[in-house]
């Protein structure tokens, strides 16, 4: 029998199971719903970031209006004088995003575990409480969202084994399957047949609501996003129909290839990957950020009681240029100059506390990467978050972009404020531009 | 209908399959008690480090401006629950550490789930995720064939000429599949109690029991459907895939798709336009910090006429402490405002989904499983406020002492000791008692309750005509 007249048989009996219909029309709803989700996500965090750049311009506005009225700042702050380095720059507004890619549509990944956007001031971490995620409800985001990811990670093997599990036990239970094999001429072409047709249907349904994403949040179909997800996606669908296939090939009767089928899925997507996350819970707790904290108390006082020699000593140490500065010489005006660059001290020590979080943190990844080869779930759920960019590592490196900006941001100042620098509306404008440049 | 219950009990044990796959899932509860409790108690000790390590920072302080300790702050780390052992609920996905300063009420960061890349969608292996989702799978395994095998073998049409009637035959069947179910949650509640024999209360017992009531009324109704169906239909692969469409659509399906869906028809503000609405309201209050302000001006004429001066100087007061507990008591009245606002929406999405487990009772099952364990929104919500009344004494108790501790106005420089400092409470955490909050859950056993209702009234009327070979 060729395989096209196998084919047709398939497909009479795939027509004939309003059961397998069912399951294939709830699929495409659960993925269109899921991919709605995604680009409603999409859409709220891509209109927040351009409120917040409206609202940051017009602050900008705000300043340069003081500049050209000629006035130091607004008049009921007196003490806030413009001109001078410390308060422009702590006058500048900037916001950094982590801006959602288009891609999101399908894969809502570590979004919500994160802030996308931080307003950086010369004393930003990217552990700051305002990094902290969207206002939303913890049992949601613990039952996690249904986006396109969920569908295509834990409903596709289940619609897989809606639509294979009888094949094989049935003909065996009904009797006809030596008839089969003596029409067919081969089991394994026969079956392989057969799962190879419901692979096309749900192939066909994948591109489909795949593409139909892609519309959703603009992605172009040339765009690598789109075909490494299809890709992603479709050697997914391959892992499990050799699974099942395996299944069907030595079970005997469809009950127990079923029970079998649902059994290595809920081994797979239930137990594997609840049992590695309570190992590494308990081979690395939960941080509580203690080293934050000490660097945000103990040592921050311990920098402001240092002596101004040693103060001095720090700061030229990290900024060599210091020495040379006409404010170095000058006794009294050396105090103020002091007093405001030791926020870049700060920021040191901050950094090294931010070190060892994140070093713990990527003991923690390393440990979970180790797990993949018995933990399929996960490493494809991370393959997707990687190229929707939303695993950790694209928040590590939206913090990493944070950190850069606010040393940038110190370091300017430090040198600005020791050279004396006079702020007016052109220095002011350079400044909005040199402090949103991540490079 | 024993004696069926009985014998179907020894054609049970005499099957191998069932026992080794009952011995392989006990094992893996029994895994999942130890790790689960193991984890708890490992997570209760970095908490109490943690809680240890701030407070030593703070009883440490030698002499300080007591506003400069407001600002100074301390932290509150989110305590672990032993209760949590058993169903984890939002645990990891919320935050565990709160700063407490003054002028400001933080949001609680730091999740666990933040700190490193996805693992589980579903969360660790603690009790509740096998009893939950694997449980009712090894129930409709071992009931979707229990009356059409009967039917098959002929043993149904004997066992009815020997005086059984039908009803009593499906309703015995349906009681040994479900007793199977219930012999698990003992086993887990009984290991849960072995391991916490020391920490057992009252209210740890009253809240097991309700959880133990929860998952016995869930897995009624999922035995007594898979029997329903195995007694309607002919085919018993028709009853297992019918029952495995249902759990499907129930565990994966339709509890997340309405959990998305509520967060719709009642949504939060985003974080961006919760702050500037707080800003916005705050900025009409008074500005603690700015002597120069309007507000601030008036609350300074009132209190000089108050205390029958002229000038702050000859107040006999620090006006400063004042004017920031003013500030602060502005703030409280905004805050309650915009957090009573995002708790109303959270309870109204609660609410909402509570009302999915009219069809669907495995939602009420989650929300009875982590409520009754301590660890849903509600518990995480107690605790948010818990904080911020303790933030509010906090902070109260160093402006009063700014105001009232023998400093003059604009003194800034003055500094209260250490015995001061020790004297202020650290943040101690009191669970919120059930009786308190069991209407909350009220809605989600009385609808388990009613499905199970409905079970037994399909069971009673729908097997009337059943085809008995």
């Amino acid at each position: 029998m060729r395989p096209l007249s196998i084919f047709l048989y398939e497909w009479k009996h795939f027509f004939r199971s309003p059961f397998k219909i069912v399951a294939v029309l709830l699929f495409m709803v659960a993925s269109i719903y899921s991919l709605h989700n995604g680009a409603h996500l999409y859409e709220k965090q891509s209109s927040e970031i351009e409120r917040l750049n409206k609202k940051a311009q017009l602050q900008k506005e705000t300043l340069v209006s003081y500049f050209e009225n000629g006035e130091k700042g607004p008049k009921d702050r007196p003490w806030v004088d413009n001109t001078k380095p410390f308060w422009a720059i702590w006058n500048t507004p900037t916001y950094h995003y982590k801006k959602p890619s288009p891609a999101i549509v399908y894969n809502i990944g570590q979004t919500e575990q994160y802030g996308f956007y931080k307003s950086i001031k010369t004393n930003s971490s990217p552990y700051d409480a305002d990094m902290a995620k969207e206002i939303a409800n913890p049992e949601r985001i613990q039952s996690g969202t249904l986006d396109f990811s969920f569908v295509a990670l834990f409903l596709l093997p289940l619609l897989l084994l809606v639509l294979l599990y009888n094949i094989k036990g049935s003909e065996a239970e009904q009797g006809f399957l030596p008839l089969v094999f003596v029409q067919t001429g081969s089991k394994n072409w026969w079956m392989i047949s057969r799962t190879v047709f419901y692979a096309i249907i749900i192939l066909l349904v994948l591109f489909s609501v795949i593409v139909y994403g892609a519309v959703l949040t603009d992605i172009s179909i040339t765009d690598d996003a789109f075909w490494n997800i299809f890709l992603w996606v479709t050697l997914y669908l391959l892992f499990w129909l050799i699974i099942y296939f395996l299944i069907l090939r030595l079970g005997k009767n469809t009950v127990s290839n079923t029970l079998q089928m649902i059994g290595v899925w809920l081994l797979f997507a239930f137990i594997i990957p609840a049992a590695t996350q309570q190992w590494i819970s308990i081979e690395k707790p939960t941080n509580l950020m203690i080293d934050i904290i000490d660097a945000k108390r103990e040592k921050t006082d311990d920098i402001y009681a240092l002596s101004d020699e040693l103060i001095d000593k720090q700061l030229f140490e990290l900024f060599p240029s210091l020495k040379q500065t006409e404010i170095a010489k000058d006794s009294v005006r050396i105090k103020r100059a002091r007093r405001s660059s030791m926020e870049a001290l700060i920021n040191i020590a901050m950094k090294d506390a931010t070190a060892s979080i994140e070093k713990d943190n990527q003991s923690k990844n390393e440990l979970i990467s180790k797990t993949y080869w018995f933990n399929p779930i996960t490493f494809f759920q991370n393959k997707l978050n990687h190229l929707s960019k939303t695993h950790y590592n694209d928040y590590q490196d939206y913090r990493n972009e944070i950190q850069n900006l606010a040393d940038k941001r110190t370091k300017i100042m430090v040198l600005d404020i020791w050279n004396d620098v006079k702020v007016d509306k052109v220095k002011y404008i350079e400044y909005t531009k040199l402090f949103s440049n991540v490079k | 209908m024993l004696q069926i219950i009985k014998n179907e009990w020894r054609f049970l044990v005499r099957s191998r399959i069932f026992l080794g796959l009952s011995i392989a899932f006990i094992l893996t509860l029994l895994v999942s008690i130890f790790l689960g409790n193991y984890q708890t108690k490992k997570q209760e000790q970095t908490h109490q480090n943690a809680k240890d390590h701030v407070r030593q920072q703070w009883v440490s302080i030698d002499e300080m401006n007591p506003h400069s300790a407001a600002h100074y702050g301390t932290y509150v780390f989110k305590p672990a629950n032993l209760l949590s052992s058993l169903d984890e609920g939002v645990n990891s996905v919320t935050g565990n550490v709160l700063r407490v300063e003054g002028h400001v009420q933080n949001e609680i960061i730091h999740s666990e789930a933040s700190q490193m890349q996805a693992i589980s969608r579903f969360g660790k292996l603690k009790p509740s995720l096998l009893l939950q989702y694997i449980v009712p799978l090894l129930l409709i395994f071992l009931a979707f064939n229990t009356v059409s095998s009967e039917k098959q073998s002929g043993r149904l049409k004997l066992l009815i000429l020997q005086g059984a009637k039908p009803l009593q035959i499906i309703l015995s069947k349906t009681f040994s599949v479900w007793l199977y179910g219930v012999l698990l949650l003992v086993f887990v509640v009984i290991i849960y109690g072995i391991l916490n024999i020391d920490s057992i209360t009252a209210e740890v017992l009253i809240r097991t029991g309700l959880f133990f009531l929860s998952y016995t009324l869930y897995y009624f109704i999922v035995s007594g459907l898979t029997v329903f169906f195995s007694a309607r239909w002919q085919n018993a692969t028709l009853a297992l895939t019918s029952m495995l469409g249902i759990w499907i659509i129930w565990t994966i399906f339709l509890s997340n798709i309405l959990m998305s869906s509520v967060e719709k028809w009642h949504p939060l503000p985003s974080r961006n336009e919760f702050q500037s609405a707080m800003k916005e309201d705050r900025s009409k209050g008074l500005d603690g910090h700015n002597p120069k302000d309007k507000r601030g001006l008036a609350l300074k004429e009132k209190v000089l006429k108050e205390y029958g001066v002229d000038s702050l100087s000859q107040l006999p007061i620090n006006f400063d402490g004042m004017r920031m507990q003013a500030d602060e008591d502005y703030g409280n009245s905004v805050w309650d405002k915009h957090f009573g606002n995002n708790r109303n929406v959270l309870q109204k999405q609660k609410q909402s989904f509570q009302l999915g487990g009219i069809v669907n009772p495995f939602i009420s099952l989650q929300n009875t499983s982590m409520g009754f364990m301590a660890s849903d929104n509600l518990h995480h919500q107690e605790f948010l406020l818990q904080v911020e009344n303790y933030r509010r004494v906090f902070i109260k108790m160093l402006n009063d002492k700014q105001t009232y501790g023998g400093s003059k106005t604009g003194n800034w420089s003055w500094k209260e000791d250490n015995t001061f400092f020790k004297s202020v409470p650290d943040f101690d955490h009191k669970p919120i008692k059930f009786s308190t909050i069991i209407p909350n859950y009220l809605l989600d056993i009385v609808l388990l309750a009613i499905w199970s209702i409905i079970v037994v009234l399909l069971i009673r009327f729908g097997t009337k005509k059943i085809k008995i070979v």
